[in-house]
This record gives structure tokens, sequence and C-alpha cells, in this order.
């Protein structure tokens, strides 16, 4: 504990004053007319503490929506106002000291997944989780994201994944899954493309897939295969990852987003595929655009959508009697509060299984598995991350349901943990492994 | 930050039961990490298998090798190395052969 606090703390001690003006100027650059508006209009109304998963935890303050909202205000106030430049004692402004940074980096990392569920239970409609992600950005900035977090967005921007995989090991692995794929189906034509120019879809993944846990691969092209589908690898971009949008460092998520539509161009492809993939959606559907400042010019699809229309024009058959087990679904924030991916997986789980069921509550109103925001990335705040998880295994709990399928590697990760911590006994699968198993060929 | 205890030795362990140095281990810890984070109270001889290529490539490369390589080197099926390792690559075989946690969604 000691050594922890003593690194921490020097980090702290050698911000230096011309950090704290970098600071404040990267924070004067995020700040649009919608943001300044935001953080003048909280009521202190207090419907914020019960929708998130923090607040119910630990039940302190700290922990309140409204007052890590309060945090990055006070700030705002304070430099950008004319009151608060003027009376900053009466307006509530304070000072960017190095308190106030130390407890933004506990809070606004430590203590918020950037789930959103806040905004949507926000009397005045604030975008909370985006404005926790602009004093993210400021602490980026300074060089304050935790490390586990920061190392895994250098991973990524050095090594072209965020796991670090060299090229010929991401290859050995798509080969070896083709084959697999070939015993499978019994047909020495199936294939796994790598580069394939012209096919119809460029399907992405998460690094972990083919690092820790490829039969989530070998289920997507299983059911390519039966959907007899034109698509392809990259053999160079692959990761639908993002963790720019959890650091707050826009330039890095700018670039990881740009390589993907850079692969997309050169394989001359007509849907850029995004895995099962929460915040890998949000961030290259959603947010790579203003990043970038460019509109794509072509679609974005989750492969989800893209399972959904196969069911819907019949071309793959499923037979939901080969997953006899409750299956019940987690809603990952990032594709479904933030997505708007809500219906398609519920659609896919109805006809791949015998009995279905939801857990309460559920689509927009979901708690955060704990995982999100990047908190799987920070040990750090890890003893946090399982003790807010507990909402959601008492979800599960609720189901009685053996298997929860949850479109998310991220999320499948923290699940797993719930799974071993709370006893819970259940599976954890993608949704396409599930698809999969129940595919009629 | 925690400990394990192995033979009267506490040896440091970080929030997520990773050796903070990862340099310490050795077969006496491997066992202590296997227990406390797998529950298994005898790691057998194909347990011992995965975790010293894992050990070895980690030594050589300081990198952890993708689970196909695992596969490769220890004849296992991918479904085999699950079952001896409940957590999965990352959070069970990597964790019990002392490596440091990936980078990544893990």
């Amino acid at each position: 504990m000691e050594k922890k606090k003593a690194i921490l703390e020097k980090e702290f001690e050698e911000l230096s004053e011309r950090d704290l003006e970098k600071g404040l100027a990267e924070f004067k650059d995020k700040l649009n007319a919608e943001y300044s508006a935001y953080l003048q209009s909280c009521v202190h109304c207090g419907l914020c503490a019960d929708s998130c998963h923090y607040f119910l935890t630990f039940k302190d303050v700290k922990s309140l929506p409204a007052y890590k909202l309060d945090l990055v205000s006070r700030i705002f106030k304070r430099y950008f106002t004319f009151p608060g430049k003027k009376i900053p004692k009466w307006t509530g402004a304070a000072d960017f000291d190095r308190d106030i940074i130390q407890e933004w980096v506990d809070t606004l990392f430590g203590r918020c997944s950037l789930c959103g569920r806040c905004s949507l239970n926000c009397s005045m409609g604030l975008n909370i989780a985006y404005l926790i992600r602009t004093g993210r950005s400021v602490l980026a900035r300074l060089g304050l994201v935790p490390s586990g977090l920061q190392s895994t967005v250098d991973t990524a921007v050095e090594k072209g994944n965020n796991m670090g995989i060299a090229q010929e090991d991401w290859e050995e692995t798509i080969e070896w899954l083709e084959e697999e794929l070939q015993n499978e189906v019994h047909d020495p034509t199936a294939k796994l493309p790598l580069d394939q120019k012209g096919a119809r879809l460029f399907y992405t993944v998460n690094p972990r897939e083919p690092m820790f846990f490829p039969l989530s691969i070998l289920a997507v092209a299983k059911i390519f295969y039966a959907a007899k589908e034109s698509w392809t690898f990259s053999r160079g971009n692959y990761d639908v990852t993002n963790y720019g949008l959890y650091s707050g460092d826009d330039d890095a998520a700018g670039l990881m987003s740009d390589r993907l539509v850079q692969s997309k161009k050169e394989l001359e492809a007509e849907i850029l595929v995004l895995a099962e993939c929460g915040h890998g959606y949000n961030s290259n559907r959603w947010e790579a655009p203003e990043w970038l400042s460019k509109k794509y010019g072509f679609e974005v699809k989750s492969i989800l959508q893209i399972v959904a229309e196969y069911i819907h024009q019949g071309k793959i058959k499923l037979d939901p009697s080969k997953n006899k087990d409750i299956v019940t679904l987690h809603d990952p924030c990032n594709l479904v509060r933030l997505g708007g991916i809500v219906e398609e997986q519920r659609f896919i789980l109805k006809n791949s299984v015998e009995n279905f069921v939801e857990m309460t509550p559920n689509r927009l109103e979901n708690y955060c598995c704990g995982g999100g925001g990047g908190q799987l990335a920070m040990t750090r705040f890890a003893e946090r991350r399982i003790k807010t998880g507990a909402i959601k295994a008492e979800q599960i709990k609720k189901t009685g349901a053996k298997v929860v399928a949850t479109p998310c590697h991220n999320c499948i990760d923290q699940l797993m943990e719930l799974n071993k911590h709370y006893k819970l006994g259940v599976e954890i699968k993608t949704v396409c492994e599930i698809v999969a198993d129940a595919l009629v060929l | 930050m925690g400990f394990i205890e192995v033979n009267s030795r506490k040896i440091e362990t970080n929030e997520e039961g990773f050796l903070v140095n990862p340099d310490e281990w050795d077969k006496d810890i491997a066992s202590a990490l296997a227990m406390a984070e797998e529950n298994i109270d005898n790691l057998t001889e194909d347990h011992w298998k995965v975790i010293n290529y894992i050990r070895e490539y980690y030594t050589e490369k300081k990198l952890a090798p993708m689970v196909r390589k695992v596969c490769k080197n220890s004849g296992f099926p991918l479904k085999y190395i699950y079952e001896l390792f409940p957590s999965g690559p990352a959070k069970g075989a990597c964790k019990v052969a002392g490596l440091p946690k990936p980078d990544g969604c893990v």
C-alpha cells in the first residue's frame, strides 16, 4: 500500500507550473458550446446517485456522478467563466492544483466506467460521461493515465494491435483456425481469407481473440461459411479496439481508427464489420469521424447486424434445440446504451437457443459489468472493479441462467472474473459462439 | 497490493494477483499461485508442460505466447488448455507462470 502511494505522490510532485498550463490548454481545446453549457447546468437534484454502480456499491459522495462532474466543473468555472475568475469562492470554482489533479486521477479514472447510465437518468440531460472523459483528456496530456491503460494505448500505437502480436503469429493463428474450420465443416475449401481484395466485408477482431480465445474467431468464420459470405481479414490492421476512447487521448484514438479506414480502402471492401467489442463499436462507428474530422463515406456495422440480416434473409439455418441451457444476455454499455445496437442480439439469441431470459434491468437501463471505461486495464483500481461487479453478479444469479451471452470481449473478461469471485457457476460466451453451435449446415 | 506465502517467504502480488517481481518466480511460487488463483492443489505433469513452456517463452521474449503456440508446443487441444486453467491462458496459465499482466482486454 505504502509503495503504491509513494509512486502516485511522486507523479504529482513532478508536475511543473508549465504542465498545469498545458493541462488547462487541453481543457480549453476540448470545450465547445455544448460542453460549456453542460458544465454550468447541474442542478444537484441527486437523481444520478442511484443510477451509478459506483454509488450503489460504495454509497460515498466521491462516487456520486454529480460530484464527479463537479470536480470538472470547478476548474471550468475558475478559468473559463467571468464570475469564476473574479469571485471563485462564491461560484464554487477551484484552482487547478496538484491536490485536485490527484483527486481527478482517483475519481475520473478510478470511480467511473464511462457507462453513461447517469446521463440517461439525469434530469437535465447532461452528458456526464463525456465530461468525465474530457477530464481524462486533460490528465492524458499531463501523462497521468494509469499505467495499464496507458501501456495498452502505447502497445496499440507502436505495434499495430493492443497486445503486441507479431504479424507472423497472427497469420499462423489464422492458418491454424482455417484448418480447424475445414475439419469442423468437412470441407477442405473452407477459408479464413487474409487481404482478399474486393471482398464484401472487412472483418476486424479484438486481439485477445487470436492471442488467448480464438474460438470466437472460429465461430464467426463458421457463420460466414454457412452464409457463403465474401469476407476478409487484413494482414496488418485487424484490431477493433481503441483504448484512446478510455484514456482520453484523441490523437492516439484517431490514429488507431484511421488504420481501419485505410485498410478498408486498400482492401476495396464494401462494409467495415466490427467484432463483438463494445467500445470498439462506439469508437469506430460513432467517435472516429469526430477524431478524424471527416465523414467515412462507407458503411460500418457490428457483426450482430450482419448475423441478424442472415437470419432475416434465410441465409443461415439455426436449430435452437442445439442450445438447451437457459441463456441470459448482458448488454455492453458502449454497444447498447452508447452505441444503439439493442434488439439485434435479442433477435439472434431467440433464434439460436431454446430458453432465453432477460436480466433486469436490461437494454438501455442495464448496469455496467464494472469492467468498462478501461477499468479492466487499470490494476490500481482492480479491487473497486470487482466490488462494483456485485450488482451484475446479482442480476445474473436472479435469472437462473447457465450461460451468459455478451457481445463484448472486455465484458467477457470481467464476467469471467465475477463468475469466479461470486461463484456464479455460469458459462460466459459471445453471441456468435452460441449462433455457431446452433448452425445447421 | 497483497502477498502469497511460500515456505514462510512473503511474495508480493499486485491487486489482481500477478507477481510484482516476475523474476522472483520459482516452482514453489507457481504451486502457491495455482492454489490461490485456480484452486488447484496439485499441479499435474500436463499443467507443468504448459507452465514451463510459457515461462521459457517469456524468459526469452519478455512476452506471453499466443495460445496457438501453447497448443502446438504441448500437443494439447485448445479446449484442454481451458480445462487445465479455468481462468484462461492470461489470468490462469500466464499468472501461474509468473508473468506480468498482459496489455489489452484481459
